[in-house]
């Protein structure tokens, strides 16, 4: 068939492309990808010319043609459907014909409102009161819809259609420029718009309900006042809002020349100063803004109408706008500079008009990233200079018409905010191990999840207070009294000075456009909650403690910066400067040496006092907390172990020399959750074993301190010496142990204890567990004879397992060391992933190994973000990975050192054997095809619960972070819900050994066995070591009940035991032999059934762990059959 | 089976499958009991002598905390108890573990067991099964307490600190036997050897000689070795786009992969979009 249909050529591709995915809708059913089976005669029928340029284009333009598709696919997503369009205009048509109707009224003074009635308020703070010109209503001249809209580049979510609404001429006054007139007639004009449409008793789908004060919509401009209407009931998912202008040409735009003043000092302050009247940058660009929307819809529609993929790429921008919450609130970065931006790279012929969407996308990115400074789009010798524009500026965008600064609002951090991410987006977008598609364009970039550290300023009347101390009258009056925005610029860069080297980058968050009733006063300044700042760290020098400054002769900017910190120091290197030194002794306090510097500047220079400042950078470090958050403690023992291990090597009389030591144990590349703490023990807390020097924990006292062997792998040399034989080898093995045994009690004087299979060093109040192993041992446990007697080499468990501790192991260990080293937080965030995995019982689901992973591919793959530079982030992109993975029809690569640079080979044989795979599959380097490390969990089942209670957990986090009138406490997460479980079993906290690691810390506290003086002493008795009652009790309920329940438990001092029953295992099934675990027998007629014996089950909890367990809690009936 | 109804109340309990229910409890203040299976040992090819078929009986469902001993003191009600052997699953039994010395034996799981319990007299067996149902079987008692929880760990603690001497006896008597089979091999090998080297009528076999060239080792690896190589010679002797048709079918080779990714592509988009993966916000 497909041979016959090949020789048809072109007309027949249609109807086999069909044909072919037809196929696909029953694999969609099922939700995996399959391997794509193409007939040879498909494969190799001849190309027709047109398919083959197809394949040609996807193949040069895009790294895959699955880029262009996926793009294609977004586009359909966000495009407004035909219906949808019907619906606005229809809607746009009733809007006009209403606002004809709107009636004369008689002429007023500015300032006499009374004939607005009905509740209606002006959308306008008066202040100052006064003000002069007169006032009447008429109706509009013009009604035009301007902005995306008409341009075809408006994008779903959140569609608004801006309707410029034009006022008489007769109602304006040219000289209204002046003194916030216009700005006032405006809101006037507005308020009487929506007085008009709740009093007529209108179509009946209209409401009128609130203001808006948008920022960025059509055009710039601080406050240009709208009217959103959106059709009543039927939530249609669409406003429009009412743009109220002057006519055009109506003011001169020379005017509003930046460097002139349009607010008179005597008229705001109400004081008669003699000095000249400072420039209003602002206040022009937001009355300028007012007059332009028209000019630039049709500039924009020229463009338009050269370049077709305008519109989609237009749409592509917005999008990775919106995605990085760029393209809202004051001073944003948004979809209508987004389109003067590719209109401007159009017109100077930076693109050409015959790229697609995706090329124009990549350009203006290439271009926001690579530039400097964004440079007007014409020059004419009449207009403001671009030196002017700068000089009151920080962002300069100049419109074609040349007198407006698109960007007037702009911060230069949210400018170099665009820029970094541009940047980055390049950076990733080239890189083919990255699905650029999914990091460019559908990662959302909330600011918590950015920014390493972020903290808010709550309170914000407090910068009124700022103004007065910078001194800042003039651009207040500029900014029409909004203090907020007068302040940001100053506190940024006081902030960028002081923090310096340690950011990368600072930002913060666009003030949302405020939003309120048409019958309540417009909103004072202060309601705004909060605002963010986000910082980007510097790992290296974010947390030093020291900021050096110059010698004291030339350091009054220093000392003027720093203040009363500032203090002549001497160096080692004999210098003697100005410094100032923060408080910081562990990492965990270093880190937020960030903190002190923001809450010392804001202080000393804007006056907001310390508790305006919000930090949330290190508010998760407490239930990671030992001493410190874990660094210093883990250091110790990697010392220690270096230590061990040099001595290991130099060890004199050993038949063997030794290839390798190898750490294979979390505590060892710093990501144990608690890494172990020296101890020294009381010897009277235990019973000491005559023959071997052993403590043995006594029955009627607490459990004693649980002692953590750290693992340690010992290659022995290769010899022919070795035994070919799976039980010699671990004779051998053992022989080893007792002489490495002797040889260190001999030599260094360190307790020792052998057994078969480790040998147990104790050493610095540390016990280290090493375990000789030999490379062959592997294969000799894989060859076995064939009745043939042929050498067959099989694949077994007893062999993967082996490989695991002695090969894999270590090697994640030291790979991971390594990872440490490059980004010192990775340990941290470890911990807390790891905590968290603990605390929601899902420590047996996600082994420690897995975790580690996880969190290793949030630092080696970071995009679209940067590497996490402080545990909070990177915790949270840990949730963010495990909720929002596509693990069944992705393979999470994480490239360990960089070795892999092609995946596609990899995900080719993931797809190829999906369905024999684990759920979870990482591949690294070493193991591209297995996922040895997640092969036996977690389950689909047990994966979809962690998903689930992760994407919780996130987003209360984020919440909690976010909004400080949130109850604080972000345990929260940490303590897992209990209600889904069959049965509880409450353990007695004195035999819980790690009680004090518990997340909410136990009232009372038990004697362990520990002294908390002195040094501990190498070569004392052994202690007990690897202990642990509740570790004992589930290996025993695991091995006796595993096939009728899963046990879950917290492993850091949990103290209850959660039971979920399996309901497979409680379906009535007839007698069999070998299935006759914990059940009993019912006999209904000629047939026995048999059942769980639930009663006995509930009794053998109890007997199974005499001493340990408090009581056993039934929490369902569902095993009543 | 319904353990309250009064009629069956002392009588034996007996369900199809010949098994016999008794029911067995922790101790003496336990409220509730495990029901375990006892059955007379019957099966066609066992022919271990440890198991004889007359005075075995099979035990399923043994809760974990009844070790051997307790096992033998429960059951010496019905008769003198030869042997317990406990397993995880029914089946022949093996002894080659045994030889082992405790300390390279691995772990067995601790989780409900079968038993093969033999009595001294085939008469013991009929005792058992007909015990009546509602007494039960006490496994701990004042007198012989069993230990579980906390007790027990703490006790397994104490077993598993390893002497050191007695490990390396234990290490040293393993190899001593292991050498001692290595050199037994070895010399019935040579002495195979030198079997075939002259037969009845003189003929003498002739073998490549030990200093020459190896003989191919016979294994699996090996012979897959030797097969690459064999491949990877054909390969490199090929001419690879020397004709015209091969030109050819190396260009449509590149459109068919060129197009097999299409599909691929194609394939993943209509997925992610039935998934409506597309969905920016």
């Amino acid at each position: 068939m497909e041979q016959s249909e090949s020789s048809h050529g072109e007309e027949d591709d249609g109807p086999t492309i069909a044909k072919r995915a037809k196929p696909e809708v029953v694999k969609e059913m099922e939700g995996i990808l399959r391997p794509v089976k193409l007939s040879r005669g498909e494969l190799y029928k001849p190309p027709t010319a047109e398919e083959l340029n197809q394949l040609k284009e996807a193949e040069s333009l895009f790294h895959c043609s699955l880029l262009k598709m996926q793009m294609e696919e977004l586009l359909k997503e966000v495009a407004l459907s035909v219906r949808r369009k019907q619906q606005i205009d229809s809607f746009v048509q009733n809007v006009t014909e209403l606002l004809k109707t709107v009636p004369q009224t008689p002429v007023v003074e500015l300032s006499d409102l009374s004939w607005l009635s009905g509740g209606v308020k002006v959308p306008f703070l008066l202040v100052p009161k006064a003000a002069k010109g007169k006032f009447h209503m008429a109706p509009p001249i013009s009604v035009n819809i301007i902005g995306s809209y008409p341009l075809g580049t408006c994008t779903k979510p959140g569609i608004s259609v801006d309707v410029a609404v034009t006022i008489p001429a007769d109602v304006l006054h040219p000289k209204d420029a002046l003194n916030q007139r216009y700005p006032r007639k405006r809101a006037l004009y507005l308020a009487g718009l929506a007085h008009h449409f709740n009093l007529v008793p209108n179509l009946g789908v209209l409401s009128v309900e609130r203001y808006l004060l948008c920022s960025g919509a059509v055009c710039v401009s601080d406050d240009s006042m709208l009217l959103p209407l959106s059709p009543g009931k039927e939530n249609s998912g669409f406003t429009l809002r009412l743009h109220a202008c002057p006519p055009p040409g109506f003011f001169k735009p020379s005017r509003f020349h930046p460097q002139r003043n349009n607010v008179r000092t005597e008229w705001y302050t109400g004081l008669r100063s003699s000095q000249t009247e400072p420039p209003t940058p602002h206040y022009n660009s937001s009355v300028l803004g007012d007059m332009l929307p028209a000019a630039h819809l049709q500039f924009l529609a020229a463009v338009h109408s050269q370049c077709s993929a305008f519109t989609d790429g237009v749409a592509l921008l917005k999008v990775w706008l919106r995605q990085r919450q760029l393209d809202q609130g004051a001073g944003c970065f948004s979809g209508f500079l987004g389109s003067m931006l590719l209109a401007y790279l159009l017109t100077s012929h930076r693109v050409s008009s015959t790229m697609t969407a995706y090329q124009l996308l990549r350009n203006s990115l290439h271009f926001l990233g690579m530039s400097r400074v964004v440079t007007p789009l014409s020059a004419d010798r009449l207009l403001p200079s671009l030196a002017e524009f700068h000089s009151v500026f920080q962002v300069v965008f100049v419109d074609p018409s040349g007198h407006l600064n698109m960007c007037a609002d702009m911060t230069a951090c949210t400018y170099k905010w665009v820029q970094h991410e541009a940047a980055q987006s390049l950076q990733f977008w080239d890189d083919p191990t990255v699905d650029g598609f999914h990091a460019l364009l559908m990662t959302p970039k909330p600011m918590i999840r950015t920014a390493d550290h972020v903290f808010q300023l709550c309170g914000l009347a407090q910068l009124q207070a700022s103004c007065k101390k910078l001194n800042l009258l003039n651009e207040l009056m500029d900014h029409s009294g909004n203090y907020i925005l007068t302040v940001l610029p100053f506190i940024l860069s006081l902030l960028q000075r002081g923090l310096g080297e340690r950011v990368r980058l600072l930002t913060h968050s666009l003030l949302p456009d405020p939003e309120w009733s048409v019958e309540s006063e417009a909103p004072k300044h202060k309601v705004q909650p909060h605002l963010s700042f986000g910082l980007l760290l510097n790992p290296e020098q974010a947390v030093s403690v020291l900021e050096r400054g110059p010698p004291a002769d030339s350091a009054a900017e220093f000392r003027q910066l720093w203040g009363s910190l500032s203090e002549l120091r001497r160096f080692q290197d004999g210098a003697i400067t100005e410094a100032v030194v923060w408080e910081g002794e562990t990492s965990c306090q270093k880190r937020l040496v960030p903190h002190q510097v923001i809450k010392h500047l804001l202080q000393l220079h804007a006056d907001i006092p310390e508790s305006c400042v919000r930090y949330v950078g290190g508010m998760l470090d407490s239930v990671i907390k030992v001493c410190s958050t874990g660094e210093e403690e883990s250091l110790k023992v990697v010392q220690s172990y270096d230590d061990l291990s040099r001595k290991l090597w130099r060890l004199e009389g050993l038949p063997l020399s030794i290839t390798s030591v190898q750490g294979a144990h979390s505590a060892l590349r710093y990501t144990q959750v608690f890494p172990p703490v020296p101890v020294k023990l009381d010897y009277t807390f235990f019973h000491r074993d005559k023959t071997s020097k052993c403590l043995v924990p006594l029955e009627d006292k607490p459990c004693p301190v649980y002692i953590t062997p750290i693992k340690v792998i010992c290659h022995m040399e290769g010899s022919g010496k070795w035994p070919h034989d799976r039980v010699a080898i671990r004779h051998i093995k053992a022989a080893f142990h007792i002489s490495l045994g002797e040889l260190l009690t001999q030599q260094h004087h360190y307790t020792c204890q052998p057994s078969a299979t480790h040998l147990d060093v104790w050493k610095d109040g540390f016990a280290f567990r090493i375990q000789v192993a030999y490379h062959r041992e592997p294969q000799v446990l894989r060859e076995s004879l064939s009745p043939e007697g042929l050498l067959i080499v099989r694949d077994n468990e007893e062999a993967q397992a082996l490989e695991m501790a002695t090969i894999h192991q270590p090697f994640l260990t030291s790979t991971l060391h390594g990872l440490q080293q490059l980004h010192p937080c990775f340990g941290a965030v470890c911990r807390l992933a790891k905590r968290w995995l603990g605390a929601q019982l899902f420590s047996d689901v996600i082994s420690e190994d897995t975790a580690d992973l996880l969190v290793a591919s949030l630092f080696l793959q970071p995009a679209p973000f940067t590497p996490p530079g402080s545990p909070q982030v990177g915790f949270l992109r840990f949730l963010h990975l495990v909720s929002c993975f596509d693990w069944r029809n992705n393979p999470l690569v994480v490239n360990l050192n960089g070795q892999l640079t092609d995946y596609t080979e990899i995900k080719n044989d993931f797809i190829a054997s999906r369905e024999s795979l684990p759920v979870m599959f990482i591949a690294t380097p070493k193991d591209k095809k297995v996922s040895f490390w997640t092969k036996l969990s977690p389950s689909v089942q047990m994966l979809q619960r962690v998903v689930l209670v992760a994407a919780e957990s996130l987003k209360v986090l984020e919440h909690q972070l976010m909004d400080a009138s949130q109850i604080q406490d972000i345990r929260v997460v940490m303590r897992p819900p209990l209600d889904a479980y069959d049965v509880l079993i409450h353990l007695q906290p004195r035999q819980v050994p790690l009680l004090n690691h518990a997340v909410d810390k136990p009232h009372v506290t038990f004697s362990r066995g520990v002294l908390n003086v002195g040094v501990p002493k190498t070569g004392q008795a052994m202690p007990v070591v690897d202990f642990s009652p509740v570790a004992c009790y589930l290996a025993e309920l695991r091995d006796a009940f595993g096939d009728l329940a899963v046990f879950f438990c917290d492993p850091y001092g949990g103290t209850v035991i959660a039971v979920l029953w399996k309901p497979k295992a409680f379906h009535p099934v007839p007698f069999k032999t070998s299935q006759m675990v914990a059940r009993r027998v019912e006999v209904t007629g000629e047939e026995a059934h048999t059942v769980p014996n639930v009663e006995a089950i509930l009794e053998d909890f109890r007997i199974m762990g005499q001493g340990l367990v408090k009581s056993v809690d039934l929490r369902t009936e569902r095993w009543v059959v | 089976m319904a353990p309250s109804n009064a009629k069956h109340a002392s009588q034996a309990c007996i369900i199809s499958g010949g098994f016999t229910v008794l029911s067995l409890q922790f101790s003496t203040e336990s409220t509730a009991q495990h029901n375990i299976f006892v059955k007379e040992h019957r099966v066609r090819a066992e022919k271990t002598t440890h198991r004889p078929l007359d005075r075995t009986l099979f035990v399923l469902n043994i809760p974990p905390y009844c070790s051997e001993s307790v096992i033998r003191e429960l059951f010496s009600q019905f008769g003198p108890v030869q042997s317990v052997e406990l397993r995880e699953k029914p089946g022949s039994s093996e002894n080659a573990t045994s030889k082992l010395a405790k300390y390279f034996t691995t772990a067995q799981k601790q989780g409900f067991v079968v038993g093969y319990i033999v009595f001294q007299k085939a008469t013991s067996i009929a005792a058992a099964k007909s015990h009546p149902h509602n007494v039960p079987l006490v496994v701990s008692t004042e007198q012989q307490p069993v230990w579980t929880g906390l007790k027990k760990w703490i006790h397994q603690y104490k077993q598993s600190i390893v002497q050191t001497d007695k490990l390396q006896e234990a290490v040293d008597a393993f190899m001593q036997d292991y050498d001692q089979r290595k050199n037994e091999e070895a010399k019935r090998q040579k002495k195979q050897a030198e079997e075939q080297q002259e037969d009845e009528e003189g003929w003498v076999k002739v073998t490549r000689g030990k200093g020459g060239a190896k003989a191919r080792p016979h294994s699996e690896v090996a012979n897959q070795k030797a097969l690459q190589k064999e491949t990877r010679k054909r390969k490199r002797k090929e001419l690879i786009n020397f004709y015209t048709w091969q030109h050819r079918n190396t260009q449509k080779e590149h459109i068919a992969e060129l197009r097999k990714k299409f599909e691929e592509d194609k394939q993943r988009i209509a997925l992610l979009r039935a998934q409506r993966k597309f969905r920016p916000y």
